[in-house]
């Protein structure tokens, strides 16, 4: 596996050092990189992936791995969307692996992922999560427009998520997006959105008091889109939201972030300069 | 009818109690929000459950658990009954779904001498396994050395049916319309096969979003005649 040549490769692992979490390893190369940390929160870094082709295109393929070792935090996001470009060939493919080791803490909450006029795009999502570790992990998908101002011109976006909870499989979800096979207005489908959200969080502190607060809190936000909460079979929720503008998902996906901030942690600021 | 077939038409019928008279895995949502209204509206949800949850959770699990057969693989039916389970983000369709399983397994064990399925009622009481209607049909097509397409054509249709009697009584429409649906489906059955046999392991629980908030969206409904 390691000695394949990835479009891009990013390695970040990240321990707890007293109080602070801080980078153990941090290795990438080709076009994946990170910046510096910035401590939004001044124990927890966070971390902006970049992707220096500015898009990713035919045959691309891009791994990365986070460790999250005991007891240490990080916030993982991107520094804008992923672009998938036309693939006439091969698609697109990022696999990413992440381990959360006991008590440890990621968000990851990357930008939303836009597939333009003849993409294909499959991405991988294992997670593997030890006691007590928290999970906020997002994905959004979005058609790019065609020149001729429509929409749903990609030809496959296909997203598999899985995690683990002490080896045992507790989400599986598995998006597959092909508009030239499936009619995207029909009833039951995409109706009339074009826009897909996902928001899963696992923690030890879920309760089902929280998840109707949140439904509660989401209830109240204007805008045309709908949303849908659930518990999963451990202590945590799934939050899916259909809509037709990205602001309107990272305005679902910040509702939750917030309350669960300020419920959990006591914490009212906001960790992303994005919402 | 030959004697074996006959005997997983009984898990077919309407009025064996498989409990799936209380759920309507979504659909009472779409009745709410007046979505779907009529026949016409019906039979869209339905090709889309078919296509979305029938096809690419239930039948190709089933294809999968005769694999497993193949290869002696009891794990490999235990981790499908789990999958199928988990696959599932609303949790009413999850509780649905295990209801559902459960009162199968529970009729079934005393109809059907099959020691995988007395095997899968032991794990459902250990909390070992969730229990999910497509793999008892696995197990008791495989315990009467049914093939793999007809086990799954049964079970597509017991499920239609199922859901075309809810849709009766909820939306409401009239029998005679309902039994029309059922005769439609008979062909969209038969070519779900074809579509299972071509499907990849890759291809396991992909959603169609609409169906799939609808779910988690019943949840919140307060007046309703449905458990899902």
């Amino acid at each position: 596996m390691y000695k394949k040549q990835w479009t891009g490769f990013l390695c970040l692992d990240i321990e707890k050092r007293t109080d602070k979490s801080v980078p153990k390893d941090v290795f990438y190369y080709n076009a994946l990189k990170v910046q510096r940390p910035i401590y939004h929160n001044p124990l927890r870094p966070c971390y902006y992936i970049l992707n220096l082709g500015g898009g990713y295109l035919n045959g691309d393929t891009y791994r990365l791995e986070i460790s999250v070792r005991k007891n240490a935090e990080l916030t993982l996001t991107s520094l804008g969307a992923t672009l998938i470009y036309k693939t006439p060939t091969t698609p697109a493919y990022q696999e990413t692996e992440i381990l959360l080791e006991e008590n440890s803490y990621l968000e990851y909450l990357p930008d939303p992922i836009i597939g333009y006029e003849n993409a294909r795009f499959r991405q991988r999502d294992t997670i593997y999560m030890k006691k007590g570790a928290t999970l906020l992990y997002s994905d959004i998908l979005t058609p790019g427009w065609s020149a001729q101002g429509q929409s749903f011109m990609y030809k496959l976006l296909h997203l598999t998520t899985k995690i683990f909870m002490e080896d045992k499989l507790v989400v599986f979800d598995n998006i597959k997006l092909e508009p030239e096979k499936q009619e995207m207005a029909a009833l039951g489908y995409m109706e009339n959105y074009t826009h897909l959200g996902t928001f899963i969080v696992i923690s030890e502190k879920s309760t089902k008091e929280f998840i109707n607060l949140l439904q509660t809190k989401i209830d109240k936000q204007s805008g045309d889109f709908k949303t849908g909460i659930s518990s999963l079979t451990v202590p945590g929720f799934a939050v899916r939201i259909m809509a037709n503008m990205t602001q309107d998902i990272q305005r679902i996906i910040s509702t939750c972030h917030t309350l669960l901030n300020e419920k959990w942690y006591a914490n009212t600021t906001n960790s992303l300069r994005k919402y | 009818m030959d004697k074996k077939l006959l005997s997983l038409f009984q898990l077919c019928d309407s009025n064996f109690p498989s409990g799936g008279f209380s759920h309507s895995f979504g659909m009472e949502t779409y009745i709410q929000q007046k979505r779907v209204t009529n026949s016409e509206t019906f039979s869209q949800w339905l090709s889309m459950y078919l296509q979305h949850q029938l096809v690419t959770a239930d039948g190709l699990a089933i294809k999968l658990a005769y694999n497993a057969f193949k290869n002696n693989d009891t794990h490999k039916i235990w981790h499908l009954d789990h999958l199928l389970t988990i696959q599932n983000l609303s949790f009413e369709g999850r509780e649905g779904t295990r209801f559902m399983g459960r009162s199968l397994i529970k009729i079934a064990k005393t109809l059907y001498n099959s020691s995988l399925l007395f095997e899968y009622d032991k794990r459902v009481k250990n909390k070992e396994s969730f229990a999910h209607p497509a793999i008892v049909f696995a197990l008791i097509g495989q315990h009467l050395k049914l093939s793999k397409d007809i086990t799954i054509q049964f079970y597509m249709y017991s499920t239609i049916i199922n859901l075309v009697q809810n849709a009766v009584r909820a939306i409401p429409i009239g029998q005679t319309a309902g039994q029309q649906i059922i005769n439609a489906f008979q062909s969209k059955i038969q070519k779900s096969i074809a579509t299972i046999n071509a499907l990849n392991e890759s291809d396991f629980g992909t959603i169609a979003p609409g169906i799939e908030m609808a779910q988690m969206q019943h949840e919140n409904l307060t007046v309703r005649i449905f458990m899902s």
